[in-house]
């Protein structure tokens, strides 16, 4: 009669032991090695083959709906409040239309950005962002190319036919952190999706795709000399980070680092550059170009602290070190998309929903503040 | 097979044993003893009974307490949600106060139950550690049991106390959790720049895996000659007999040098008590001594050379 | 050399596997046998390789002296001597003599006429070490996955192989490897701790039950129940230690022969299983 546990505990053994066999994602042999350092260093990248096949069906390029004719009146001259393209022909210009649908609102259509009655209208708050995301991308393809090379991006290299990308984020502190008598995690000690659902603290994405914390915790002397402040917690934060930048690459750390000294550029694969440049054009990106944009968006597009959602390494690679694995979608689209053309912001307060019929930048001379930022940002010393 | 001793196949079930006599002052012994079955295949069927008295019952308190703030704070930081409370069970923690009150009184809800539990936790296993000590005594045993669950404390209290305080900083600690305990070990090897290359680390590793080598060693030579009665360690130590002389003669034949019955176990208690006092030394040393371990290997001539692969990179950071 | 007071009576032929009598000697308190040839040929060889493959490299300081592995482009095949090939022979010359050594072993245990259970437990260290250098090898495709012999060029290997996976620490056949590493250097101070305790018992400032006097087992049983109301006992403690050893070894071979073959991901993720069960919503 007291034996009664037996029955229960074999078969939660059994479920627990199934959901393990079943429920893990295990991997089978063979898989695919990548040799990064010296023989014998272990710096292997492993790569599994059908996670592998899997992952290049779902990161193929789309081509272009038809080769647009270059010539004939411009845009700005068909067209009223083009802004952005309008040194494209009509014929570019409508093909880049088409696409764009494509990649960002296949489902939705035209009107998703449209007030189908008055194209040129800006009433649409994705009307406005579309234009601002429009000068993003030439941002990066013209200002970021020691990160994304000559290979580029287009929309659809964070779309993928989707209205919102698909791996954002935006603020979260979770539950149990404010103002109770217990509970505090001190940011971090729950599940983490952003940083590979370790433990590791929620706020790095925070601290440095958006704010400019030092991610650098080593010190350079062997013994200490007083200056290196930064503690377990800080290195967890900055772990966080790699940890996020590796899921978004499909990765492991020694993809960019000798581990046995992460600090020391010297033994440090060339990738490490790319995504220090990686870093500070996510943090460009963020602040120049998603957050003065908060005041466009609606409630359905913001975060559960209510700040409008943000980019993060994975918001381009999708999983894969070289988004699209490197193949170029921007080469059919080098004259639209390639060098930026109009620099100027508009003032985002302005905007209404349903009336604005214009949103320009206020000053077209004034100095872009994306550019500035960038410099800001390369200056930044971590 | 039948004399590989690898099981118990025979469970006799006679009475209880009820230990040996008490001294006058102690408490009563208490739980009404069990046979397992499951227990009676490895060793003793038996189970019970125990003595508590004041401190172990005390420390079962104490124990108890910690455990319960532990457990608490989990619960509220999961916005006391009990399903999320196990499915996250292992990412949960109580975390130690942030650097900016050092070894100051943080908020209670900053770190403070860190400090309360922790004071109840190191009460429980001071009381329990006393009470390993008192209870020998009382049998007229020796305390190599005390000293060695010493080194033990030592460990954690390098961990929880003394690196803290060297550190002027609470902080320091170690968070109670299952995954954030691990996430923190992680980043102090990695804050401090490989762990790996701290020799007391090293030694401890050694120290480590070398008790476990000799318990395998010293565990499978007994196991051996348990049909010449070797388990019977302490009577073989003072009256060897065959299978002392067999067991001995194992090792001596294999790697020609060979322990005794009892400095086998002077051989264990060593392995096992140096791995967390190196343990312990090799955290002390790291951030108050020494800030980067895999540039103090450097320093120290320990760091295997590797061919320069990469020559292009340099740190972007500079002269951008 | 001198025989231990003793040793003559057990000095007996017989017991080998292999050779008869012609190896069944003892050079000095070494028992020979045909097995302590191979083992001498293996480990000699391997030696004197590792020390040519010292005399290749850039140093002899003993704490960076390594020996790696080939390149991953040789895969299975074999790699020129200084490019890897050193490895794969002396990787060949370990398995060689630590097997040899498990099988003299035996010898030694059937000569004495002992229970099997130190060459029982070695294989599963030879087992630990052949997953680390020949299973998960081939299961990968290559030698280049081997660790290099090297003092700290194997921890560097050890790191680097850790962080492909993001954080090792989540592996669950680490955790339990770990676990049980702990968990054995716990039992064995308790164990060593116990035997010196009752065989030592110490002659001042011991009030009761007859100080100096050597204990009895009984007293250790009740030593132990009295603390946490558990005694495994003086044949159980060896059982228990002997399967907590070598589950630290085999769960250890477990960890990373999963990792890569089984595993591509961080390790962190595999809790999804956990985290992702119906049970929750």
């Amino acid at each position: 009669m007291n034996q009664l546990w037996i029955p229960f505990a074999a078969a939660g053994a059994v479920f627990v032991g199934a959901a393990i066999i079943f429920g893990a994602d295990w991997d089978t042999p063979p898989v695919d090695s990548v040799q990064i350092g010296y023989r014998g260093s272990g710096m292997v990248q492993v790569l599994d083959r059908e996670d592998q096949a899997a992952l290049k069906v779902a990161n193929a390029v789309l081509e272009p709906a038809y080769q647009p004719d270059p010539a004939g009146p411009r845009a700005n001259e068909v067209y009223q409040n083009v802004q952005v393209l309008g040194h494209l022909s009509e014929d570019e210009f409508n093909e880049l239309m088409f696409d764009i649908t494509q990649w960002v609102s296949p489902v939705e259509g035209c009107n998703y950005c449209h007030n189908p009655d008055d194209l040129a209208s800006d009433e649409v708050y994705t009307k406005v962002v579309s234009r601002r995301m429009l000068q993003m991308t030439q941002h990066i393809n013209e200002d970021w190319q020691p990160h994304v090379a000559q290979t580029g991006v287009t929309c659809y290299t964070c779309h993928r036919g989707q209205t919102l990308p698909a791996n954002v984020w935006a603020k979260d502190s979770g539950p149990g952190e404010k103002g109770r008598a217990v509970g505090w995690r001190g940011g971090q000690n729950i599940v983490n999706k952003l940083a590979a659902n370790t433990s590791l603290p929620t706020d790095a994405l925070e601290s440095y795709l958006l704010g400019e914390k030092n991610i650098r915790v080593h010190s350079l002397t062997a013994l200490p000399d007083g200056t290196n402040k930064n503690t377990v917690k800080e290195t967890e934060e900055s772990w966080a980070l790699m940890m996020h930048m590796s899921e978004s690459l499909g990765v492991g750390c020694i993809t960019c680092h000798n581990t046995r000294a992460f600090n020391d550029w010297d033994q440090s694969p060339t990738q490490r550059v790319t995504a220090w440049h990686g870093i500070r054009l996510t943090r460009d990106l963020n602040n120049a170009f998603m957050t003065p944009m908060e005041p466009v968006f609606p409630a359905n597009r913001k975060g559960p602290e209510g700040d409008v959602f943000k980019v993060s390494c994975n918001t381009c690679h999708n999983g894969v070190q070289k988004p699209m694995y490197g193949a170029s979608m921007l080469e059919n689209y080098v004259k639209s998309l390639g060098t930026q053309t109009e620099r100027g912001v508009p003032d985002f307060n302005l905007w209404k929903e349903g009336e604005t019929k214009v949103l320009a930048p206020t000053n077209t001379s004034s100095l872009a503040p994306a550019s500035g930022a960038e410099e800001k940002a390369l200056a930044s010393a971590d | 097979m039948e004399y590989q001793n690898i099981f118990t196949q025979i469970q006799v079930r006679g009475p209880v044993e009820a230990g040996i006599p008490l001294p006058r002052g102690d408490d009563e012994r208490i739980g009404k003893p069990i046979y397992n079955k499951l227990a009676g295949w490895m060793g003793y069927a038996q189970i019970g009974p125990i003595y508590l008295g004041f401190l172990g019952t005390a420390s079962l308190i104490a124990g108890t307490i910690w455990f319960v703030i532990v457990g608490m704070n989990m619960l509220a930081s999961v916005g006391w949600d009990p399903i999320q409370f196990i499915r996250q069970l292992f990412w949960l923690a109580l975390e130690p106060p942030p650097a900016k009150y050092g070894l100051g009184i943080p908020p209670l809800n900053e770190g403070g139950w860190y400090i309360i539990s922790s004071v109840f936790l190191l009460a429980a296993v001071l009381m329990w550690w006393a009470r390993v000590y008192i209870r020998a005594r009382a049998l007229g045993l020796g305390t190599h049991v005390f000293w060695a669950f010493g080194s033990a404390i030592f460990l954690f209290l390098c961990l929880g106390l003394f690196r803290p305080l060297m550190m002027g900083s609470w902080a320091e600690a170690v968070p109670y959790g299952i995954f954030p305990h691990l996430d923190w070990t992680a980043a102090f090897s990695i804050r401090y720049g490989n762990l790996y290359y701290n020799p007391f680390h090293c030694l401890s590793i050694a120290f480590l895996y070398g008790s476990v080598l000799l318990f395998a060693m010293h565990a499978a030579t007994i196991l051996a000659v348990t049909r010449y009665g070797g388990e019977r360690e302490v009577e073989q130590i003072t009256d060897r007999g065959t299978a002392s002389e067999r067991a001995a003669l194992f090792w001596r034949w294999t790697m020609g040098f060979n322990a005794t019955m009892e400095s086998i176990h002077r051989w264990a208690w060593w392995f096992a008590v140096l791995t967390p006092i190196t343990g312990g030394i090799g955290i002390l040393l790291t951030g108050t001594v020494v800030d980067n371990w895999y540039l103090w290997g450097m320093k120290h001539g320990l760091v295997a050379p590797l061919p320069d692969l990469w020559p292009t990179v340099v740190d972007p950071a500079i002269g951008g | 050399m001198a025989l231990l007071s003793f040793e003559r009576k057990y000095r007996v032929r017989g017991g080998t596997l292999i050779g008869g009598d012609l190896f069944d000697f003892w050079v000095g308190p070494f028992y020979v046998g045909f097995f302590g040839l191979t083992t001498v040929f293996f480990a000699g060889l391997g030696t004197a390789l590792m020390a040519y493959g010292a005399a290749l490299g850039p140093t002899w300081n003993i704490w960076r002296i390594s020996i790696a592995p080939p390149d991953l482009s040789y895969g299975l095949g074999l790699a020129p001597l200084a490019e890897g090939g050193l490895w794969q022979i002396i990787t060949i010359c370990a398995i060689g003599a630590f097997v040899s050594w498990a099988l003299r072993e035996v010898e030694i245990c059937r000569k004495l006429g002992m229970g099997f259970h130190v060459p029982a437990a070695f294989a599963v260290a030879i087992f630990a070490y052949v997953t680390l250098v020949v299973i998960r090898p081939i299961l990968m495709g290559a030698w280049g996955h081997g660790f290099p012999y090297g003092i700290f060029s194997h921890l560097d290997w050890v790191s680097n192989v850790g962080y492909q996976y993001l954080h090792f620490h989540y592996n669950p056949a680490h955790m339990l490897a770990v676990t049980l590493f702990f968990t054995t250097t716990m039992a064995l101070a308790m164990h060593g701790g116990l035997i010196l305790s009752a065989s030592n018992p110490g002659r001042d400032g011991t009030l009761y039950n007859n100080p100096n006097e050597v204990k009895s087992p009984e007293h250790e049983d009740t030593f132990f129940r009295d603390i946490i109301g558990y005694s495994v006992g003086t044949l159980g403690i060896h059982r228990l230690g002997l399967v907590l050893a070598l589950n630290a070894g085999f769960w250890s071979a477990v960890c990373i022969v999963i990792s890569g073959p089984l595993w591509n991901k961080g390790w962190p993720e595999w809790w999804n299983w956990w985290l992702d069960l119906p049970i929750w919503s």
